[in-house]
């Protein structure tokens, strides 16, 4: 399977390790990753500042891939893959606004068909690669580990413009993580918000939502968390000190992609996942896997 | 619904609804309009930022449904939402109360009341390179310093010069 792969911004400007930890583990599963020339933040950021120009610059990533002739793109952003989703929606059902956009994506010799599959890492690996191909790559099954799951809210919701998984009750990160062998918990807090988006804003705000979250995950005594968000990771990996400072805890919780744990599953060597790049303490957790 | 509330009248300020400026904002959104809203409060008991920063959606809703779109602007309360979009899911009336903050953050920038600085930062980083920030220098928990090059990461690109100049036009709304 060829996909094009859209990284956003938070990706490779400072989430190296989902990067390396993606670019590692998808082809060997059989998927070849196509990177693009050329493509622009997504728009969410700028959804609160102008929506016209966020919903453009959604419309022109998208226009960009389809001139590739690929018909499948890979989204490893929660917020990009929101953005991209909703432009769709919103251009399928907004004759003048398509009629502007057009306009604008003329400019640069482009044209938005609006044709492509668009996936999210979550569900290309559970729908499209599925169990049998990720259970078969397991060299070293992650037996006697259990893990709590974050889903990050933008794949999840709005439900009515298709995500990636059921709103309120999600299982495809849970089960992706139970096809190598470990097992996963059900929490009451598995569906709030990490809080990334009110940093710019409410700072201390949004360190209370990673805090308390990680607080109560610690709790349940797992050997870690599990997401596939960079904003999420974000929060939980790089301001997880801070967070717990906010909301006066001592947190010791390993914070890991799941690809990095796919990867290390597949046997794969640690540095070539990035994992010497997390900030949570994952150390000894990767103690137990070696 | 357009003039029938002009004459409710705010009895504590005595301020009157602005129904052009309610009609601004309610274009600003797709579907999701909110004179659906029955005031059932699932926005709100769902919110996680009402826990922590007291913003309320059912009453955002409920004063640009009749109006006092200048006052909700002005409070400030619209930069607390952390964009969950759980309201948006679970309102039984499809209203999306986040829809409705974000198009009157929209209105705000617009009319330049005073918003948190670091949203507009990100404009400027766009026109700039295409992307909200430039690629990092980072440490790994061995304290060595790591850029893309070093982790042999290809190598990032910038938007074209095409794309500032068409982006410029999307900004002042095509």
């Amino acid at each position: 399977m060829k996909v094009a792969v859209y990284w956003g911004c938070v990706i490779p400007t400072i989430q190296y390790a989902y990067e390396l930890s993606v670019r590692e583990v998808l082809p060997k599963l059989g998927v070849e990753l196509v990177d693009l020339n050329d493509v622009s933040c997504c728009g969410v950021p700028l959804r609160s500042v102008n929506t016209f120009a966020s919903l453009y610059l959604a419309a022109r990533n998208l226009a960009i891939v389809e001139k590739t002739g690929l018909n499948d793109l890979l989204v490893l952003c929660n917020g990009c893959h929101l953005s991209f989703s909703e432009a769709l929606h919103f251009l399928k059902n907004d004759t003048k606004l398509r009629q502007k956009i057009d306009a604008l994506l003329v400019d640069e010799g482009l044209q938005l068909k609006g044709s492509l599959q668009i996936w999210h890492l979550v569900d290309l690996l559970h729908d499209s690669i599925k169990k049998e191909v990720i259970k078969k790559s397991v060299k070293k099954p992650l037996n006697g580990l259990k893990f709590a799951s974050q889903y990050g809210c933008h794949i999840i919701r709005p439900s009515r413009l298709g995500r990636v998984d059921d709103p309120e009750n999600p299982r495809k990160l849970d089960e992706l993580i139970e096809w190598l062998g470990a097992k996963t918990v059900e929490y009451p807090e598995k569906l709030d918000c990490c809080g990334a988006l009110l940093l710019l804003s409410h700072p201390d705000a949004a360190l209370t939502f990673a805090g308390l979250k990680m607080k109560a995950i610690q709790n349940l005594e797992v050997d870690g968390l599990i997401d596939a968000c960079p904003s999420c990771h974000m929060m939980f990996d790089m301001r997880q000190k801070s967070s717990g400072a906010t909301v006066g805890a001592k947190l010791n919780l390993p914070v890991l992609y799941y690809t990095q744990l796919l990867g290390i599953a597949m046997g794969i060597e640690e540095e070539k996942l990035g994992l010497h790049l997390n900030r949570s303490p994952v150390d000894e957790l990767l103690q137990k896997t070696r | 619904m357009t003039e029938e509330v002009s004459s409710v009248l705010d009895l504590m300020t005595t301020k009157r609804p602005d129904s052009k400026l309610r009609l601004q904002v309610v274009n600003k959104i797709g579907e999701h309009k909110p004179y659906n809203c029955y005031q059932c409060i699932k926005c709100t008991s769902g919110c996680p930022a009402m826990k922590m920063l007291e913003i309320k959606p059912h009453e955002i809703v409920g004063l640009v449904r009749l109006g006092f779109v200048e006052d909700v602007i002005n409070s400030g309360i619209i930069w607390a939402c952390a964009m969950c979009l759980k309201c948006k899911e679970r309102c039984p009336q499809e209203v999306a109360p986040v829809d409705l903050i974000l198009a009157l953050r929209n209105l705000a920038i617009e009319r330049e009341v005073k918003v948190p600085e670091s949203h507009l930062q990100s404009v400027s980083m766009i026109l700039e390179t295409g992307f909200v920030q430039k690629p990092m220098e980072t440490v790994t928990r061995k304290l060595e310093k790591v850029n893309r090059d070093k982790l042999g990461l290809p190598k990032f690109r910038e938007a074209s010069e095409k794309f500032k100049s068409v982006f410029m036009k999307a900004l002042e709304g095509a």
